[in-house]
């Protein structure tokens, strides 16, 4: 295969996302534009401009219209996709570190970092896509105060039921969408090893967490049990499943700050690929030359790309040994 | 037909439809052919003067992309932003192609990196395992069988080598025992031929005898192949045939491009004599196949 290399930052990669039918991608870094490239041709098809800060996490809407970005300046934008206006802000006291759209897009969830005495929260808005997408409400429907230990990250459910968010100290924990009751909290990572990423699978009934206690989990989302556990040498910064093959893709390397007092070889700047189901570690993909921060997986499963350290998006289509990797028990089943 | 000397050139056609006048251009033809093909005789008058036939055979395939009509509909948006008026296409200041890479998931990927990783300083496990063997192994001289070279012995010239069956037994025959995966399989002492000696396949004559073991009945040599060939296409051109167990392209080490060869083993020789058959002759890729029974090299 042969990666395109998208070099649209000035700085290390946050946060890229899909859309649902795999034609954009975006990304977002700590320089403060937004791009929007194809997937096809690595051609970039704009860029989004307002945020005085880094951008930690975007999200783009079910119906490739609205995408909504939350950064370091405070701020959840809204922006139209395709004109690349910005269409609505909501301001908040502290960064915004995650946002998400649930499944049907109607509502948005972002996750509000703990700082300057505010605790942290997962705030929910409803969205509105009428001719005029400007015509967004200023009122939360649900709010979250996370007491014990503020959110990292956190995901919509299947149905929009729960809200999942996982925790500084490595737990996970699962809210009521509707109530915003805390209904189940598990300790997934280690004590005290934040969860860096949380993707949910494409039915969204269970999820993948990547620790930095250098582990990355499958756990279901109705009752917050551990399915398989991915271990990996470094601590992991995203983690991906990927659809159409059974595998899941890994995401990490050393802290940033350690990164020019070692070799690129001992940085362990790959893409880890595992088994999803029997948890063997079956290939890496070499490239970066800082960790990998964030990777994102085509929703056909065709593709993925990985946003590192060093600033680029390198989008990598899967060729033929990629789909014809099988384990013997997975040939004898598909033979049957 | 009959005036000959109207023609400009001899290689002209010969169905030419207009003699009368040699200036006339006729109108361009254009047939199709049985395969799907058509062509197309064209004339045009150069700058001698001389009436020029032109016939191009073309084929025509028709690429059918289907695309959601969402999906086609973005593709069509104007760019905005850093991008706004930029003309179509990727632009070289933000997007490159990195270099090819393989990835090629395996089973036991962990176990096979280890093993890489343990024989970085560029030793084998082969070598390896025959400087464990050769460790403990005395030297011993075979006439006075003390600790040194038969050729350093003292006694060299006043004694003979000993007997078999002497005091000194055959040292040789002695590690046999000790060491089975030494070669030598009888305890005769006599020369034996390394092809007969015992576990002589699993030793170090393997890499000879891996030649001869392969079999050659049933491999095709593939010469004339375009440099652009990949090996999974050649498989696929023979699978046809029957059960193809090695597809071997030469490939240039540094370009990676194909060197114009090829060998094909099957699993059964009739099945490689019908693809011989076959595929003696085949277009691909621009270029006529050549495919032989491979020689043995001797």
């Amino acid at each position: 295969m042969r990666p395109v290399l998208l070099s649209g930052h000035e700085r290390s990669l946050n946060q890229i996302k899909y859309t649902p039918d795999g034609d954009l991608l975006f990304s977002v870094a700590k320089d403060k534009n937004v791009c929007a490239w194809f997937t096809s041709n690595g051609e970039r098809l704009g860029t989004y401009h307002g945020h005085q800060g880094a951008v930690w996490t975007v999200d783009v809407s079910p119906n490739t219209r609205l995408l909504a970005t939350g950064a370091a300046d405070n701020n959840v934008k809204l922006w139209n996709i395709k004109t690349g206006e910005c269409v609505k802000t909501w301001g908040f006291p502290t960064a915004v570190k995650r946002v998400e759209f649930s499944e049907d897009g109607t509502q948005l969830l972002a996750v509000t970092e703990k700082r300057m005495g505010y605790l942290g929260t997962i705030v929910v808005y409803d969205i509105r896509y009428g001719e005029d997408l400007s015509d967004q409400t200023d009122e939360q429907s649900l709010r979250i105060e996370c007491e014990r230990s503020k959110a990292t990250v956190a995901a919509w459910s299947y149905l929009s039921k729960y809200i999942i968010a996982g925790h500084e100290d490595g737990t996970v924990s699962q809210y009521d969408a509707k109530s915003g009751e805390l209904l189940l909290d598990a300790e997934v990572h280690d004590d005290g090893y934040q969860v860096n990423d949380l993707q949910m699978s494409q039915d969204r009934t269970y999820f993948i967490t990547a620790g930095k206690d250098k582990q990355a989990k499958l756990v279901t989302c109705r009752d917050l049990e551990i399915l398989k556990t991915y271990k990996a040498d470094t601590p992991l910064n995203t983690a991906a499943i990927t659809p159409k093959k059974d595998f899941v893709i890994l995401g990490g390397g050393q802290a940033a700050m350690d990164v020019t007092t070692t070799s690129a070889r001992q940085g362990k700047f790959e893409a880890r690929f595992y088994h999803k189901i029997f948890e063997d570690e079956i290939g890496r993909v070499r490239g970066h030359f800082g960790p990998l921060n964030t990777i994102a997986v085509h929703p056909q499963g065709t593709a993925y790309a990985s946003g590192g350290e060093d600033g680029y998006v390198r989008m990598h289509a899967f060729d033929k040994p990629y789909f014809d990797f099988m384990y013997e028990v997975e040939r004898e089943q598909a033979r049957r | 037909m009959s005036k000959t000397t109207s023609r400009p050139d001899w290689a002209d056609d010969v169905s030419e439809p207009d003699l009368s006048d040699p200036n006339a251009i006729p109108a361009p033809v254009t047939r199709t052919n049985k395969d799907g093909t058509k062509t197309t005789i064209s004339y045009r008058i150069d700058e001698n003067g001389r009436r020029v036939k032109t016939t191009r055979r073309t084929r025509t395939t028709i690429h059918r992309e289907r695309v959601n009509p969402a999906i086609a509909e973005r593709r069509s948006w104007p760019k905005f932003g850093l991008e706004k008026g930029k003309p179509k296409g990727p632009q070289p200041d933000t997007t490159s192609i990195a270099e090819n890479m393989q990835f090629r998931p395996s089973v036991n990927w962990k176990a096979v990196q280890a093993e890489e990783a343990k024989s970085g300083a560029n030793v084998t496990s082969e070598e390896k395992a025959k400087k464990d063997a050769l460790k403990d192994k005395k030297v011993k001289c075979r006439i006075c069988g003390g600790e040194h070279f038969t050729a350093r012995c003292p006694y060299k010239e006043t004694m003979a080598p000993v007997e078999e069956g002497g005091p000194a037994v055959d040292p040789l025959a002695e590690d046999d025992e000790k060491n089975a995966a030494g070669g030598l399989g009888a305890t005769s002492g006599g020369y034996v031929p390394p092809h007969l000696r015992k576990g002589g396949a699993a030793g170090s004559g393997d890499r000879m005898g891996g030649k001869y073991e392969r079999d050659d009945l049933a491999t095709l040599r593939v010469t004339n192949v375009s440099e652009m060939a990949e090996e999974q296409d050649l498989r696929d051109m023979f699978e046809r045939f029957g059960r193809v167990t090695r597809v071997f392209l030469a490939k240039d080490r540094d370009t990676g491009r194909a060197k114009g060869f090829a060998f094909i083993s099957f699993v059964d020789r009739t099945d490689a004599a019908r693809a011989c058959e076959k595929m003696d002759g085949f277009g691909y890729r621009h270029l006529i196949l050549r495919v032989e029974f491979a020689k043995r090299t001797t």
